[in-house]
């Protein structure tokens, strides 16, 4: 079995600037106390190694700020590793974000456009499967009403229709299937095995064990950065409960070996 | 950096669907749409020429050259606003491209520099809509355009790299400190009154010394100053009998040089620091 993605001693650091950028004032003081910005290197990943056959559905668990989204971020090339070595084979498609680039006084089928060429799909590949897309987002005629007519629903619906269409070999999914109601969340479910069966690659993150249960069969478990464990869903989940439930009695403090 | 340019080449449907994005949104919600940003420039001119030629009135130094009229003035004017509207709009509008877009940056793959690429091609489209007002213009006045209009597309290829070069800067450096867009909008504010827009080129140095005297070559040394005295020879090479002096093929290669100097450059400090944006927003 083909290796689809594969992740070797990966690490990576972010810089954090305690003065906060962004704000005129915090500009300020930067450019004035430029010897001696308060700047501190914080690893988000460490030393991960990893890797996923073509075809196997992988969830990622873990708290929130243990890498979860890093590491989705660094196989999407949002962001680049700071050491060791990241392939992913065939076309990546990242279910990060719903509709990125819509714009509310463009139409739904002016979006379409625009979101399905930031997902990398050209003009030519959306042409051929717009009749697919309009028809999964069920927007019917409001497609041609500008988009900030929709409601919050319809601009999932319709971001999560051009997103799958971008017909990946590797799908990376974060959280986004939390957000709709209970008919959007069955239908991402759907869509999702559907990609199951066509034998797609899919990595998953998510705070719901129940939807990890049911996607993958394989999960990883991420803490502070670090590969805590790898292996079959039920027992990583088991594990992970178990030391949830342990900080939980030792206080907010308790911090992982 | 080829690499980069094929990456480029790779998304350039993105490219163009950004840049019709911004085009549509800009006029989408008028009825008038593109035809406030003609007015716009038409009433600044008549604004400009009411005021710094019959309210100031010009230097005493402009009755030398009996040539110059009103209408010569406002001619000037109106050749030199035009391209200096799009350069000053293309390095403001760039200087929020990044930041403007920090939540798909961080969670969608795609080369960086489409952004401020497709704010200054946004804005020279814009630009080369109102290259035909200019046109018009010369037409209604009854300006007969010489050989040297076909120079044009040459001097506005220039004046893009230039743009281009520099919103890449300035795109970059904003997510560092959002300062800059204030450094912008004061510096091309002072950047301004160094372009021959308000007052003809002629006030600058000698203008019967054909070959230019060292104020006239210093002042021309200025890229986007020189740019524009080559928009208004390109149009006006009939009607500005006040100023004699030649386009120079000198100066002309030393602008180009830098303008496409800024561009490569730009672009090589951008790629430098584009995979570092989603990690500062």
């Amino acid at each position: 079995m083909s290796v689809a993605i594969e992740v070797v001693g990966l690490w990576k650091a972010f810089n954090v600037y305690h003065q906060g950028i962004g704000s005129l004032k915090g500009a300020l003081v930067g450019l004035l106390m430029r010897g001696r910005r308060t700047q501190e290197r914080v690893w988000g990943l460490q030393d991960i190694n990893l890797s996923v056959n073509s075809g196997e559905s992988v969830a990622i668990i873990g708290r929130n700020g243990s890498g979860k989204s890093t590491l989705l971020g660094i196989l999407s090339r949002v962001y680049r590793p700071t050491l060791g070595q990241v392939r992913v084979c065939g076309r990546v498609s990242s279910l990060l974000e719903l509709g990125a680039g819509f714009h509310p006084d463009l139409t739904g089928l002016e979006n379409i456009y625009l979101n399905g060429s930031i997902l990398g799909l050209s003009r030519k590949e959306i042409t051929a499967r717009l009749g697919e897309i309009i028809e999964f987002s069920e927007l019917g005629t409001y497609i041609d009403a500008p988009l900030k007519t929709y409601s919050s629903g319809m601009q999932m619906r319709l971001g999560f229709s051009v997103a799958v269409q971008t017909n990946p070999d590797v799908l990376l999914v974060d959280e986004v299937l939390a957000v709709g109601d209970e008919a959007f969340q069955h239908k991402c479910y759907r869509t999702i095995e559907r990609f199951q069966r066509d034998g797609k690659t899919i990595l998953f993150v998510s705070h719901d064990l129940e939807s990890v249960r049911r996607v993958a069969n394989r999960t990883v478990w991420l803490d502070a950065g670090r590969l805590v464990m790898d292996g079959y869903t039920p027992e990583v989940v088991a594990a992970y409960l178990e030391r949830m439930r342990a900080v939980e009695g030792e206080g907010p403090c308790g911090s992982p070996s | 950096m080829l690499a980069e340019l094929r990456e480029l080449y790779r998304y350039r449907e993105l490219l163009l669907n950004l840049v019709i994005r911004d085009l549509k949104v800009r006029y989408k919600n008028s009825a008038l749409g593109f035809f406030w940003s003609l007015l716009n420039p038409l009433l600044q001119v008549l604004v400009i020429t009411v005021v710094f030629h019959y309210v100031l009135r010009p230097r005493a130094s402009v009755a030398n050259y009996p040539a110059y009229r009103v209408r010569d003035f406002s001619a000037s004017v109106i050749t030199g606003l035009i391209p200096w509207t799009f350069f000053q709009m293309s390095l403001l509008d760039a200087s929020q491209s990044v930041l403007l877009h920090f939540a798909i940056l961080k969670k969608v793959y795609f080369p960086r520099e489409v952004l401020p690429m497709a704010t200054v091609l946004a804005n020279f489209v814009h630009f080369l809509l109102s290259i035909g007002l200019l046109f018009a213009y010369a037409l209604v006045r009854g300006i007969h355009l010489k050989a040297m209009i076909l120079l044009l597309p040459v001097v506005m290829l220039l004046h893009l790299s230039l743009s281009m070069g520099l919103a890449f800067f300035i795109s970059a450096l904003n997510v560092y400190y959002e300062d800059v867009k204030y450094v912008v909008s004061v510096l091309t504010n002072v950047l301004f009154y160094t372009t021959p827009v308000l007052y003809p080129s002629t006030f600058i140095g000698d203008p019967s010394v054909s070959h230019g005297d060292l104020l006239y070559n210093l002042y021309r040394l200025n890229p986007i100053a020189h740019l524009i005295i080559a928009y208004q020879k390109c149009f006006l090479a009939a009607a500005q009998p006040h100023d004699p002096r030649p386009l120079d093929p000198l100066f002309m290669l030393v602008t180009a040089a830098i303008c496409l100097l800024m561009l490569v450059a730009g672009y090589a400090f951008y790629n430098s620091r584009k995979w570092e944006f989603a990690e500062r927003l």
